[in-house]
């Protein structure tokens, strides 16, 4: 019943993830950030099995990080949804796979290119200028089919990320009150209202 | 789906990524370039075709750094048959598809299971859902000794109509006719739906 | 298949034995149908199979009716036999009662409500209708085994359906094409040959022979054609 959101526009990429952890019918918690900084430029959002997130989420940040470390480069967002994607394909033929759905947004500081990157427990990786994980992506990509078009500006892009919400609010069965959205762009990572 | 020319052959597929009955992407890529001489097509489940994608680069680029030289079709065609047998029990899910011109110049195909079984021949090889519509458009369009030019067209009729009849597959297609001379790559708009 | 069997045992207490019986099979074999303009070609290949075995390399599945209509039936055999019996049974009744024939789109829901009507206990047939309609044209008609059915242009169905309809979208509804060839009489026939040829390739359940009935204002013409037979 978890949600993930992105959208690319013009120089950034607009990301929303719901705030609910769950499990079965219980709400255990309200305002989890569902989401890990890879690196300045590079955001993951994660949903899926409680414990594979966070442990997989901080694995791959950690490595990044130390990537970035070691040769003093920032690993880029296709790299680290690469990367991502092998750790995933790996663990896939183990005994005990990650079940995570991940999305991974960022935006190449020098040249302003936003990318996005949609993964699923399965290991197969898309990139989309637009994306949607869970549930949610039943109800929402056809509404970013309709209204989503190239180099979208930062209103536009959240006037886009709140017509999804809304679709959420009307038609999905589960109560998703409440998302942290961000902005990937050059300049980082930050938090932003709708 | 790939096909045999008068020394050439064409390598085609959709370009439809979808979970189940939903559309996720419509420019996946299926057919991956080894060499200008070599492609390959892996139509099957999306993770593996990007696992064996990557591994096939790695392979054929350390054939190339050893051998100084491009791997040949066939030898390739061997090398994945044999990567895909390495994982008899828990195999990959991926049904391969190799078109190539050999060093002499004359046209390869060859088609194998998930597990490595090869299938050469000599007009047309198929895979993936469509398959018994592809059999069907491709073995009443094809014939013999065609001119790249004829053989696109062949082709891209073959597997337009053919994706057409499969509600997964579709969303665009993409085409490779590969000569002696060179690569022709085509991207054809098709139904949307 | 296994009938009841007695439990034969010196054990007094009776153990039940499960026994089954389907009373279904699929007979396979490919049937077609195209609507021209002023004419209509059905067309099927003869080969009537049950598993691995051939029962009969020439058992004809596409029957002439006695209202100029032709009817090509897919799938159990049995059922398809049946089927026209009862539908040539109606169209004489239709005769005795309107002094006239049926017109081929009467035909055709008719053949609806007779499926629907074993709703339940379906005949296990694929039926394909072609004729003329009241204005001369070509027409097709195709249904499921309990009646559901649209009026098309061309149509092909049974076990080499999934081959030849892509090819039939190709070639006579000349789909991503620009120029599209007019569609005569002679055309079809050998699109309609090409593709039983190709199919007979590749499906095992086709083969043998091909039977096409060509019906235009003069009537019905029916014409065979050798498949490979392995």
């Amino acid at each position: 019943m978890e949600a993930l959101f992105g959208i690319t526009g013009k120089g950034f990429v607009l990301t929303a993830s719901d705030t609910t952890m769950a499990r079965s019918i219980v709400i255990m918690k309200h305002g989890e950030d569902k989401s890990r900084v890879l690196n300045k430029n590079t955001l993951m959002m994660y949903t899926g099995e409680a414990g594979d997130t966070v442990q997989f989420a901080e694995y791959v940040q950690r490595n990044v990080q130390l990537y970035g470390i070691r040769n003093g480069v920032p690993l880029s967002a296709h790299a680290t949804a690469s990367y991502t994607r092998r750790e995933l394909a790996k663990a896939l033929r183990t005994r005990n796979p990650y079940h995570v759905n991940l999305l991974i947004a960022g935006t190449d500081p020098k040249t302003e290119t936003p990318e996005l990157y949609w993964l699923d427990h399965m290991a197969s990786m898309v990139k989309m200028p637009f994306a949607a994980q869970g549930y949610a992506s039943y109800f929402c990509m056809s509404t970013m089919d309709r209204y989503w078009k190239p180099d979208m500006t930062l209103e536009e892009a959240k006037a886009l990320m709140q017509k999804c919400i809304d679709e959420l609010k009307i038609r999905f069965i589960a109560s998703l009150p409440q998302f942290t959205i961000k902005i990937v762009d050059k300049d980082g990572i930050r938090d932003v209202q709708l | 789906m790939a096909m045999k020319g008068k020394n050439c052959v064409a390598i085609a597929a959709d370009r439809r990524f979808g979970v189940q009955l939903m559309t996720l992407s419509t420019d996946f890529q299926k057919i991956f370039e080894i060499n200008p001489r070599t492609y390959i097509g892996l139509p099957g489940l999306a993770t593996d075709v990007q696992t064996l994608s990557e591994l096939f680069r790695f392979k054929t680029n350390l054939y190339k750094l050893r051998e100084e030289r491009d791997i040949s079709p066939k030898t390739f065609s061997h090398m994945v048959s044999s990567t895909l047998y390495e994982k008899r029990f828990g195999n990959y899910f991926c049904e391969p598809v190799i078109a190539g011109i050999e060093k002499d110049g004359s046209p390869y195909i060859c088609s194998m299971d998930l597990l490595g079984c090869i299938n050469h021949a000599k007009d047309f090889v198929v895979s993936g859902t469509a398959s018994s519509q592809m059999y069907g458009t491709a073995e009443g369009l094809w014939e013999p000794e065609l001119e790249p030019e004829e053989l696109f067209e062949t082709i891209a009729q073959a597997m337009m109509s053919a994706v057409d009849r499969d509600a997964s597959s579709g969303w665009g297609v993409i085409v490779h006719v590969i000569t002696q001379d060179g690569v022709m790559t085509k991207t054809l708009k098709a139904r949307m739906d | 298949m296994q009938m009841y069997e007695e439990q034969k045992s010196s054990c007094p207490v009776k153990v039940p034995v499960e026994c089954r019986f389907s009373p279904y099979t699929d007979n396979g074999g490919t049937t077609l149908a195209i609507a021209g303009d002023d004419f209509c070609v059905i067309a099927g290949d003869t080969r009537q199979s049950e598993g691995y075995s051939i029962n009969s390399r020439y058992a004809p599945k596409v029957y002439q009716l006695s209202n100029g209509s032709v009817l090509a039936t897919g799938g159990m055999y049995a059922d398809g036999v049946t089927l026209v019996k009862m539908i040539e049974q109606r169209l004489e009744w239709y005769r005795h009662a309107h002094d006239k024939q049926m017109s081929s789109g009467a035909l055709a829901q008719m053949l609806s409500t007779i499926l629907y009507h074993k709703r339940m206990f379906p005949y296990y047939v694929w039926n394909t209708l072609g004729g003329l309609d009241e204005d001369g044209k070509g027409a097709v008609y195709s249904y499921d085994p309990v009646g559901s059915y649209e009026k098309q242009k061309w149509n092909c169905s049974g076990s080499a359906g999934h081959l030849i309809q892509p090819f039939l979208d190709n070639q006579i509804g000349f789909t991503h094409q620009k120029e599209k060839a007019p569609l005569t009489l002679e055309r079809v026939v050998q699109v309609t040959k090409d593709a039983f040829t190709s199919a007979t390739e590749r499906d095992i359940y086709t083969g043998d022979n091909l039977e096409m009935f060509l019906v235009t204002q003069n009537g019905i013409e029916k014409t065979r054609v050798e498949l490979k037979k392995d």
